[in-house]
């Protein structure tokens, strides 16, 4: 969504901060992880970040300092990682300036949404891409339809994430685990089998409309478009 | 102090007097004594003795009532030594010192225990915050693994991913057994999204969930004044319980509503259920009944711990169930709670 955005990772252990880099540059984030914590601020304030994953353990000094340290020459938003989790800490967090406070052991997705949040917090929301296009259909996320030659049927908000998803990739197979865990991440909660009669009611949607064959199944793999 | 006991104490030092009274009386009478003189003798003896006994008794009486007054008014009674009234009697000075050294030793002992706790609890603290950042390199290597090409290895990892996420709740469990357990209370009340609490704790439980086929509704539009952290971590336990206990086709709702005395959120499933005579006892320590003996892997602690927390919390938890059709559970947050906000 905010891809490009140059993110700044401040963490000690090398394991993690590799990882999350990777995790990072997959979400099509930019990513600039810190190996020398000499003048750490001055490194950061280099780097001209977007956001700053800051650990509050650090090798030479406390997180929070370093917070407060940034927060006087700018307004970046830092999100706080940490894998103690006393009520002092998070409210020493937010007193010194951090945006948001996330604890170890995080959960890529989760951790990622907080990303998402605080940017669109910081950034105000950036729309997103609001027509898809792909042979011929389209789909309208902000009007909850497709349409295609200038007819057009209505989307429940289920079977407009699923074709959202799909709409991403064109021509890959998304895998149905992949499927059902994002919309689970989308705050759509369903199973295996709903998903089929969520895809079965697309496909009569698409049918409507005169489009045959739009959604692939492959056994045992997944759908594509 | 009654009396009768008092004198079946002094019972040899009567029995002294009344054979020194025998002995002087016969022999006033052999010297030729008349007996009207010796009549009087004794009865100024007995009237002295019975005047010391009655003093005797009166202040004795007096001072353990005392004592038992200062005990009971004392927090901690084994520190009785360091208050006993102060007495002439060398009896009671001995027992004083006596008492008091026997204090003393045990205040020591309730000291080094009450360190030992402390210490092993900051250990243990310690501890779980050092080995969150291996399982947070575990879940984050694994969930970068799962987007390999190879579809057994992506298989591995997200087994890798489910088996760490059970350590990490083994190890949240401990972490809130010891402190459920401590006389401060960690906690940063605060307005709290139960919307958005619920559905972290399905998001962070996705791939067990999705992997038992479960549906799954959150509609919490009621915020709440509470510790954010905690209820994560309730919700989580209660959770992992249905997911334990469900059925074929599971659906789980958590959902609140608005009462007049607060808002309650129940978290519910259409699982195996609780046999009614087990309902009471679900939040008991250690208790896994029917069902978890059944399906094993069940500790009894989830629920314990929910239990405990709530009570921290001051918040009311309780438990219905049918078996065969499902179970809910209700957290009641007190309106109080927000209006004193």
């Amino acid at each position: 969504m905010y891809m490009d955005c140059k993110i700044v990772v401040i963490e000690d252990e090398p394991l993690i901060r590799r990882e999350l880099k990777t995790l990072l540059e997959n979400a099509m984030y930019q990513v600039t992880a810190v190996e020398e914590f000499q003048g750490l601020a001055d490194r950061v304030l280099a780097e001209q970040p977007e956001l700053v994953l800051l650990d509050v353990n650090l090798p030479q000094q406390n997180g929070f300092d370093l917070c407060m340290q940034l927060r006087q020459q700018t307004q970046v938003p830092i999100i706080f990682l940490t894998s103690r989790t006393d009520s002092m800490d998070e409210l020493n967090g937010m007193l010194k300036g951090g945006d948001d406070y996330v604890t170890k052991p995080y959960q890529a997705p989760i951790l990622l949404a907080r990303i998402a949040a605080v940017l669109k917090r910081t950034r105000g929301a950036r729309r997103e891409t609001a027509v898809y296009s792909h042979r011929g259909v389209a789909l309208d996320i902000s009007r909850c339809c497709i349409s295609r030659n200038g007819e057009s049927e209505e989307l429940t908000k289920n079977e407009m994430k699923i074709l959202h998803r799909l709409y991403r990739q064109p021509g890959e197979y998304v895998s149905r685990l992949e499927l059902i865990e994002y919309l689970w991440e989308n705050q759509v909660y369903i199973d295996d089998n709903t998903l089929s009669v969520h895809v079965a009611r697309i496909r009569e949607k698409l049918r409507s409309l005169g489009v045959e064959e739009f959604v692939e199944t492959k056994r045992g793999i997944g759908y594509r478009i | 102090m009654r009396l009768l006991p008092f004198f079946k104490d002094k019972f040899l030092l009567l029995l002294l007097h009344l054979s020194c009274m025998a002995a002087l009386a016969a022999f006033l009478h052999l010297t030729g004594y008349g007996s009207a003189g010796i009549l009087l003798l004794l009865i100024c003896w007995l009237l002295i003795l019975s005047a010391w006994f009655g003093i005797t008794f009166l202040r004795r009486r007096r001072y353990f009532g005392e004592i038992s007054q200062i005990m009971d008014q004392l927090d901690q009674r084994y520190l009785l030594g360091e208050l006993l009234p102060p007495s002439f009697l060398l009896e009671d000075r001995l027992y004083r010192e006596l008492i008091h050294a026997s204090n003393k030793a045990v205040i020591e002992g309730i000291r080094s225990l009450e360190q030992a706790q402390k210490d092993y609890r900051e250990y243990i603290e310690s501890w779980i915050h050092e080995v969150k950042a291996p399982i947070t390199g575990i879940s984050l290597l694994s969930e970068n693994g799962r987007r390999s090409r190879d579809a057994e290895l992506r298989k591995a990892m997200e087994e890798i991913c489910l088996e760490n996420q059970r350590i990490e709740n083994y190890v949240d469990m401990a972490l809130y057994y010891a402190r459920s357990e401590q006389v401060y209370q960690d906690f940063l009340i605060q307005r709290t999204d139960l919307q958005q609490v619920g559905q972290e704790v399905l998001e962070k439980n996705r791939l067990l969930l999705i992997g038992n086929r479960v549906q799954a509704r959150v509609d919490c539009p009621d915020p709440v004044y509470t510790d954010r952290k905690w209820i994560l971590f309730i919700l989580n336990q209660m959770i992992l319980n249905s997911v334990r206990y469900c059925s074929e086709a599971p659906v789980f709702s958590i959902y609140t509503r608005k009462e007049q005395d607060g808002v309650v959120l129940a978290v519910e499933d259409n699982g195996v259920g609780i046999e009614p005579g087990e309902l009471s006892r679900i939040f008991e320590k250690g208790f896994t009944g029917t069902n978890g003996r059944e399906r094993k892997r069940s500790t009894g602690m989830g629920l314990y711990l929910c239990r405990k927390l709530c009570d921290q919390l001051g918040i009311g938890l309780r438990a219905e169930s049918e078996p065969g059709k499902g179970t809910r559970l209700l957290l009641e947050f007190p309106i109080s709670r927000y209006v004193s906000r």
